[in-house]
């Protein structure tokens, strides 16, 4: 469960003031498939970084299962992102000089876990994503649509509480978004694993059974599909 | 997998990572071939001036020295070399007596230092004999007592082999002697300033002329040149009265070349490193600033900073570890082939000759050298990494996510 209440979210650098949050308050319960759209600038990436814990709030908590992360330290909010927060980004960013298996286990290797371990979930979760014949492959000898799947793999590779995906479709074509949205459809299904997306995609809005629409820092509206 | 990734890192612009290690490389092959040059170079001179006049040690009267009367021999010769025959350390001992002379031939007049010596003696301590082109060290000779004379004196009173010349000088009375000489050979050192000043005579010759017995000078080499001072502290024991001098005593300029030579390596060794430390930080800075959105990746999915900064730090020691050795090795095998060979310098032999050095160098470099460059492109390595992998722990994840 992830309890955002009160955020608000100010850059000042002296100058300039931006008010990006505005005393937001939502809840996002495990399993959910959830879409937080909005024009440029609305303020979805900034709730979705908040939440991440790679943004701390001006004001206000947020509380991921039972852990207030607006109060940890750097180093407290990095070792719980590593293990209870899976990341997506736009433009992929994978670990250019490794393969992919190499990229899905990096977590784990921070995690410290056994090298039987990672090998196990490594070829599950790339079979998962449809890329088991793609194991020894580096990000430039793979397609946009195949890096995201790596990332995804990748995101869920530490066994997260939930993934957050910043605009994940942003740079891929209709055939890929489509295969993305399927597995993280059904890993999301079959696993119960909750998705959190930021996005302006229809085709992602489309599949979300929860929308929540920000603009100028403030939720618009909250559908329940 | 933090070692493995910040290999793979330094190969991502091999062209870049290449330009770096080839400049490290060359830097330290630079820095250690000057060293070993001037190593070799100061090694040379002070090895001739070893061979050729100083010796590892010299005995004198402490009168002879302060006064430089001709009767003041030194008064204990015979316990002294009796002492100095005894001992294993010694490998060569040469008594001289030694006359200031107006020496004179039909061809020029000139001013030297006649030296007294013992022939088989004196090819003890030094390689005169080697540098005499007829190979008649006064060996040979029929009425006239025999002479050698350098190159250069020759030139000078347009003498050769066979010349009769005159020696003019007083002995310890003040009376005016003459000898007359024959050259037998004529010697030519890599020192020409001392080849001008000095002449050789038997030393049973020298006596006659000047009625004085006994020498003025034991010059002293041993087989071991480290052990030089410790020897010269047993002397000085064992005979107080005598003035006993290493060979960093008669001819500090050589020890202060080595002292200098010290200095001037260290300096190089800084500037080595600085270059190295320079080399380091601009490319290492150059990979943080390129990859700020990745660096921000991984900080964000959960990479500690403790990390991300070792993996900056180890992409840094691999390229000091590349560099390096290459470096050092490529002057390993220049030194030891230049030291085998020899470098040519005879195109300036005779300014060379004027300050005692010999036209063929060879390099030394000691082997601590290599331990030290190892370990200072190692220690340089890390320290000139720090800043650029501190600049990568103050990125804010979020920040260059959205703007890089």
């Amino acid at each position: 469960m992830i309890k955002v209440t009160h955020v608000t979210k100010t850059y000042d650098d002296g100058k300039v003031r931006v008010e990006a949050l505005r005393g937001i308050n939502v809840e996002i319960k495990n399993g959910e498939f959830t879409a937080i759209v909005g024009p440029s600038g609305s303020g979805k990436t900034t709730l979705l970084n908040i939440i991440g814990g790679l943004d701390t709030p001006t004001e206000g908590n947020v509380i991921i299962g039972e852990t207030n992360i607006a109060h940890l330290s750097e180093n407290q909010l990095i070792d719980f992102r590593l293990n209870h927060i899976g990341f997506v980004f736009q433009s992929y960013n994978l670990i250019p000089v490794l393969t992919a298996k190499e990229n899905v286990e990096f977590l784990m290797l921070l995690q410290n876990k056994s090298e039987a371990e990672r090998d196990e979930r490594t070829t599950k979760l790339l079979k998962a994503v449809g890329l088991e014949d793609q194991i020894n492959k580096k990000p430039n000898e793979m397609s946009g649509g195949q890096q995201q799947r790596v990332a995804v793999a990748r995101a869920l590779a530490s066994k997260p509480d939930f993934i957050l995906a910043d605009e994940p479709t942003a740079n891929l074509d209709s055939a890929s978004t489509a295969n993305l949205l399927d597995i993280m459809y059904r890993l999301n299904q079959e696993e119960n694993m909750t998705f959190v997306f930021s996005t302006h995609d229809q085709r992602v809005i489309d599949r979300a059974k929860r929308v929540i629409t920000i603009e100028d820092g403030k939720i618009l509206s909250d559908e329940i599909r | 997998m933090i070692v493995k990734i910040a290999f793979k890192n330094i190969w991502r612009n091999k062209l870049r990572s290449w330009v770096v290690i080839t400049a490290i490389a060359l830097g330290i092959f630079g820095g250690l071939a000057v060293i070993s040059t001037a190593t070799g170079l100061s090694k040379m001179r002070q090895n001739n001036a070893i061979r050729t006049y100083v010796s590892h040690l010299q005995l004198h009267d402490s009168a002879y020295l302060k006064y430089g009367r001709l009767d003041d021999t030194i008064n204990q010769q015979a316990d002294i070399i009796t002492y100095l025959e005894k001992s294993k350390k010694v490998k060569g001992i040469s008594p001289r007596l030694k006359v200031e002379s107006f020496i004179q031939s039909a061809g020029g007049t000139s001013g030297v230092i006649l030296n007294g010596i013992d022939p088989e003696k004196e090819r003890q301590v030094t390689d005169l004999a080697e540098q005499c082109i007829a190979g008649n060290f006064l060996e040979r000779y029929k009425q006239k007592p025999p002479i050698i004379i350098s190159q250069k004196l020759a030139t000078k009173l347009n003498a050769r082999v066979k010349t009769t010349i005159q020696c003019s000088f007083t002995n310890n009375m003040g009376v005016p002697i003459t000898g007359i000489f024959k050259v037998v050979d004529i010697f030519s050192t890599s020192n020409s300033m001392y080849d001008e000043l000095n002449a050789f005579v038997r030393l049973e010759d020298l006596q006659n002329l000047t009625s004085i017995q006994g020498s003025h000078e034991i010059a002293v080499v041993l087989h071991e040149e480290k052990e030089v001072e410790q020897f010269r502290e047993e002397l000085i024991s064992k005979f107080p009265n005598q003035h006993i001098a290493s060979w960093r005593g008669i001819a500090p300029d050589l020890g202060y070349a080595d002292k200098m030579m010290d200095l001037v390596m260290t300096l190089f060794l800084i500037i080595i490193m600085l270059a190295l430390a320079f080399g380091i930080v601009n490319t290492m800075l150059m990979a943080v600033l390129e990859r700020k959105k990745e660096l921000g990746m991984l900080i964000s999915v959960g990479m500690n900073k403790r990390k991300v900064f070792w993996m900056i730090i180890w992409e840094s020691i691999f390229l000091a570890l590349i560099a390096g050795p290459l470096g050092i090795f490529s002057t390993y095998l220049a030194v030891n082939f230049f030291g085998r060979v020899g470098i040519d310098l005879s195109f300036a032999a005779q300014g060379l000759r004027s300050i005692g050095l010999e036209s063929t160098l060879f390099p030394i470099l000691d082997d601590k050298y290599y331990v030290i460059i190892s370990i200072l492109v190692i220690i340089t390595a890390i320290l000139s990494c720090i800043y650029p992998a501190l600049k990568a722990l103050k990125l804010n994840p979020a920040e260059t996510l959205r703007t890089a």
